[in-house]
């Protein structure tokens, strides 16, 4: 059934219109960053700079301990997504494979994980942080993340597992590999690609943080993640809405790109676990 | 690798130990960093504990936490902004997504690119769309005043976090738009599952758009989104980031969901029993939420 | 080489028991074929003897070795699974050269090893290329390499064919036949396809609920099935099963006639089993009128399907065919039967001797006049 030119016309000034109104909070950031300062307090404000002002991002590298903050986050990240992945890569491989017994409960919980909110762990997390001395180090975020990520990442890897073919560990196993060795030599190399959007919807996950960050970290500078130091520029008497930007599309930018790469993986991170 | 093994799990009547030793880490990481704190937080909600130390001595066990809670006109007031956000959000997020997905589903060239358009703020930080937001609502040069009044729609520009009900719409259309997108990804999944050969017989029957619309695609997609609707709402009850760095829960708790009640009283007031208390709860009511939702829940999760 | 000795398996996850005691001997250089309907226990079996899954109790010996608890891969076969289960991250090169990898076999000798069973499965121009780039055939091809490559002491082969397509099938068969033939490695192979069975199996192993229904060559198989459910099973179409009883001057009626069967006098109600090729257009030993209800051509033969007498019907019996016929319906496989058409009358006739006689309370066969013991 072919369309008719109106009707290929209309959905294309749908598409176009809606896409337009959706995107151009994230155009308006852009924008903003872009613009001089004096330019922001003017009605009618200008849709298109005059003059792009891309010094902007040199200026609050400069300014603003931007990079030390992008590198806790990545260090944060890194450090959660690592931790998560030995932990979930082994668990899930388990559930996928095995009938062990208490193993479906455990799935279950780690599952049921997902709905705690972050503003009730934080609270003992709290307690325990302090009384082990970690408030304010980077690894009381790193541990904090890793509940974030944990229960995703579990059964992201799980449901991943499960469409390799039980077959190839067996052929392993009968060609001399012990269990293990099958897991390493044969199933990892060939989930290499799960494996790495499993890592980075995890990596999004702890970028994205900030209660914990907030909780744990405000009273250690040098430890400040990105999205704790933006919401500290926000919070400054005249907010400078052009630097803002521009830090924030820095933030951003990370998240997006992996968005770009990995858009046909994360349905199976957001759905994961869900057909159980 | 064949021969002397110290403990051979490649046997047949071992191999399953594998299974046991494989969820071991899982379950001391789990057991350290979730089971224990939430065991810690149930006993803080039964102790008059200001800030929570666990090198102290335990304080003897009480129920006032929650006897002043249910007492308290704040959450009450907490439940209700908490449900108004959850049912607004939740309608236009399942509207919104639902929508962009049926029309990026279409066949047209740039389809690709349409489709990660559409669904592009799921990839913005909450934070950052926090900033977004605050900057096009700001009172004073913020754009969504200009265009307000000039469609007519306001006279003079809304003071949008000083006044109750514009900071609740305020922190409503943040949430709706880092929220939809999610709703659109999960519903184009959900139609790419459905076999075009359901089309084609209803062509052949003569259905038309609409007709196949509310016969097949709606039906097809309800499982789908009935896990949606209850992860999107799940959402809403827990998130922290946007409220806070939007309004801080003001003005006059206009915008104060339990998640911000609970962090507010934890770590502004430091009355971390009575704060865990508030999240105890918050937790009962998402699982009986899900529950009710899902009749299989938690395990559809 | 070795034979393998498999003593009193059983196997059982809780409640189900999938083996309920499975005994066999097979000698060394034999093709043995399992066969039945999925769910049987078949691949159980095979499973166990592989070492990937544990018996509840029993033992397994592969020469004089007890295997019964030794890793897979210390028990010295190669096994081919129905996907084909390469290693989609190596080349077939790798594929082949992975078990002798993992034994510690030196590289060079790996290489010759590789390209000689290449060459002997005629796969030398593939072998740089990933699994992804071959065609079916061509996997099969390289998961057969695979096994051999190692010179196992035996090949276990897990219903190997079932994804090809049918005419690859027939193909890959007589292939393996042939490389049976000319290694003589000790095989099991599991299928659920009787023909396989028949045409490439030394002996034949029937099972059905996990019970072994009876072990034999092919031959044997199809001329003295020792129960319904293999006379049912093995040949196509399936044979025809009718019900009789004893009249009070002691014979049995059959398609309208009435015959004296040659059963124990102590037995009355008999299941007579008649092989759809046995039935043959014309006069003959044991004649009879048919009206046909259905008609498949084939060319050389013709599928004649015809109802029989309500007594002969099947129905409390319990042992319908597989194919899903109705009680009273059996089918003729008519050769060189002249134009047959449905609904007008035609002759045919069976040679009583070739009757099959079961007891329909246990199923079994009852046994001939010259195989009797008694």
């Amino acid at each position: 059934m072919r369309a008719t030119p109106l009707q290929t016309a209309l959905l294309y000034a749908a598409v176009i219109l809606t896409s337009a109104i959706l995107v151009f909070p994230i155009y308006w950031l852009v924008i903003t960053a872009l613009s001089q300062p004096d330019q922001l307090r003017q009605l009618p404000p200008s849709f298109w700079p005059s003059e792009p002002r891309w010094g902007v991002f040199k200026k609050i590298f400069e300014e603003r301990p931007i990079l030390l903050w992008l590198g806790n986050s990545a260090l944060a990240a890194i450090g959660a997504v690592t931790i998560s992945m030995v932990v979930s890569v082994l668990a899930g491989y388990s559930l996928s494979r095995f009938r062990v017994r208490g193993g479906q409960s455990l799935g279950l919980f780690i599952l049921t994980a997902k709905m705690l909110p972050a503003t009730l762990l934080v609270i003992p997390l709290f307690g325990i942080f302090r009384t082990v001395g970690l408030i304010g180090s980077m690894w009381s975020i790193i541990l904090a993340h890793a509940t974030l990520i944990i229960p995703f990442t579990t059964w992201m890897l799980k449901g991943y597992f499960d469409t390799i073919p039980r077959e190839l560990e067996q052929a392993a196993m009968v060609d001399g590999c012990s269990p293990l060795g099958a897991l390493f030599r044969v199933i990892l190399p060939v989930s290499a690609p799960g494996l790495a959007a499993t890592a980075l919807y995890g990596f999004v996950l702890s970028w994205s943080d900030y209660a914990y960050a907030r909780t744990f970290l405000t009273n250690a500078q040098q430890n400040w993640t990105a999205n704790l130091g933006i919401t500290t520029m926000k919070g400054e008497y005249v907010s400078n809405w052009s630097d803002i930007s521009a830090a924030s599309i820095l933030i951003a930018l990370p998240v997006l790109l992996i968005y770009l790469f990995l858009e046909r993986y994360l349905v199976g991170g957001l759905t994961a676990g869900s057909d159980k | 690798m064949a021969g002397k093994r110290l403990l051979d799990l490649a046997r047949p009547s071992r191999q399953h130990w594998l299974g046991y030793l494989l969820l071991l880490p899982a379950v001391l990481l789990i057991g350290a960093i979730i089971v224990y704190p939430l065991f810690v937080s149930v006993d803080l909600s039964f102790q008059n504990v200001g800030i929570a130390r666990l090198d102290l001595p335990r304080r003897p066990f009480t129920t006032d936490n929650y006897a002043r809670l249910f007492a308290s006109p704040d959450f009450w007031n907490a439940c209700w902004v908490t449900l108004k956000l959850v049912v607004v959000v939740t309608t236009a997020c399942f509207l919104l997504g639902l929508g962009t997905a049926l029309l990026v589903n279409n066949r047209f060239r740039g389809r690709a690119i349409a489709r990660l358009f559409v669904a592009m703020p799921w990839a913005v930080p909450e934070v950052i769309a926090v900033v977004i937001f605050a900057w096009l609502f700001d009172s004073s040069f913020g754009l969504f005043n200009w265009l307000l009044i000039k469609l007519g729609l306001i006279d003079q520009t809304i003071a949008w976090f000083s006044e109750p009900g514009p900071a609740f719409a305020a922190v409503a259309t943040t949430m709706i738009w880092k929220g939809y997108p999610f709703v659109s990804i999960m519903t184009l999944a959900g139609l790419q599952s459905i076999p075009e050969d359901y089309y084609a017989a209803a062509r052949v029957d003569g259905a038309n758009a609409w007709q196949r619309l509310t016969n097949i695609t709606l039906p097809s997609l309800m499982p789908v989104l009935g896990v949606t609707i209850v992860l999107v709402m799940l959402w809403i009850f827990r998130d922290f980031s946007i409220i806070y760095v939007l309004t801080g829960g003001g003005p006059l708790k206009a915008t104060q969901t339990l998640s911000i009640m609970t962090y507010e009283q934890a770590f502004s007031f430091f009355k971390m029993g009575y704060a865990s208390a508030i999240g105890i709860i918050t937790l009962v009511i998402c699982i009986i939420a899900a529950k009710l939702l899902m009749g299989r829940a938690p395990e559809s999760l | 080489m070795a034979s393998i000795s498999i003593q009193n398996v059983r196997k059982s996850y809780g409640a189900l028991e999938i083996l309920k005691g499975f005994n066999l001997d097979v000698a060394d250089g034999e093709f043995v074929v399992f066969v039945g309907p999925s769910g049987c226990g078949k691949s159980t079996m095979l499973k166990i003897l592989a070492g990937l899954e544990p018996a509840t109790s029993g033992m397994v010996k592969i020469g004089d070795r007890d295997v019964t608890d030794l890793a897979p891969g210390d028990r010295d076969i190669a096994m081919v699974f129905q996907n084909y289960a390469l290693y989609p991250h190596l080349t077939v090169a790798q594929n082949m050269g992975f078990g002798l990898k993992m034994r510690g076999t030196p590289r060079e000798q790996i290489a010759v090893r590789v390209a000689e069973a290449a060459k002997t499965l005629d796969v030398s121009h593939l072998l740089d290329r990933r699994p992804k780039q071959l065609s079916g055939g061509q996997r099969q091809r390289v998961a057969l390499g695979r096994a051999i490559v190692r010179e196992p002491q035996a090949f276990l082969m897990d219903e190997p064919l079932s994804n090809l397509d049918a005419k690859l099938r027939v193909t890959m068969r007589a292939e393996i036949a042939a490389l049976h033939q000319r290694l003589g490695v000790t095989t099991i192979y599991v299928t659920h396809d009787q023909i396989e069975a028949m045409t490439m199996a030394n002996r034949i192993v029937i099972m059905n609920n996990g019970l072994v229904q009876q072990i034999a060559d092919p031959d044997t198989m199809f001329r003295k099935p020792a129960n319904l459910f293999v006379a049912g099973f093995i040949g196509s179409p399936g044979m025809n099963f009718l019900r009789t009883s004893r009249h009070a001057d002691g014979r049995f009626a059959v398609l309208g006639e009435m015959l004296a069967l040659k059963v124990p006098e102590s037995v009355d109600d008999v299941i007579v089993g008649l092989r759809p090729e046995h039935i043959e257009p014309g006069k003959g030993g044991l004649t009879f009128e048919i009206r046909p209800t259905l008609v498949e051509g084939l060319g050389s033969e013709s599928y004649v399907y015809f109802d029989v007498p309500e007594v002969n019907h099947l129905a409390a019996a319990g042992g319908a065919t597989d194919d899903g016929r109705p009680p009273g319906r059996i089918v003729a496989r008519l050769m060189n039967a002249g134009p047959v058409r449905v609904g007008e009358t035609l002759t045919v006739s069976v040679d009583p001797d070739r009757l099959h006689l079961f007891d329909p309370a246990t199923g079994q066969a009852i046994p001939k006049e010259a195989d009797r013991s008694w």
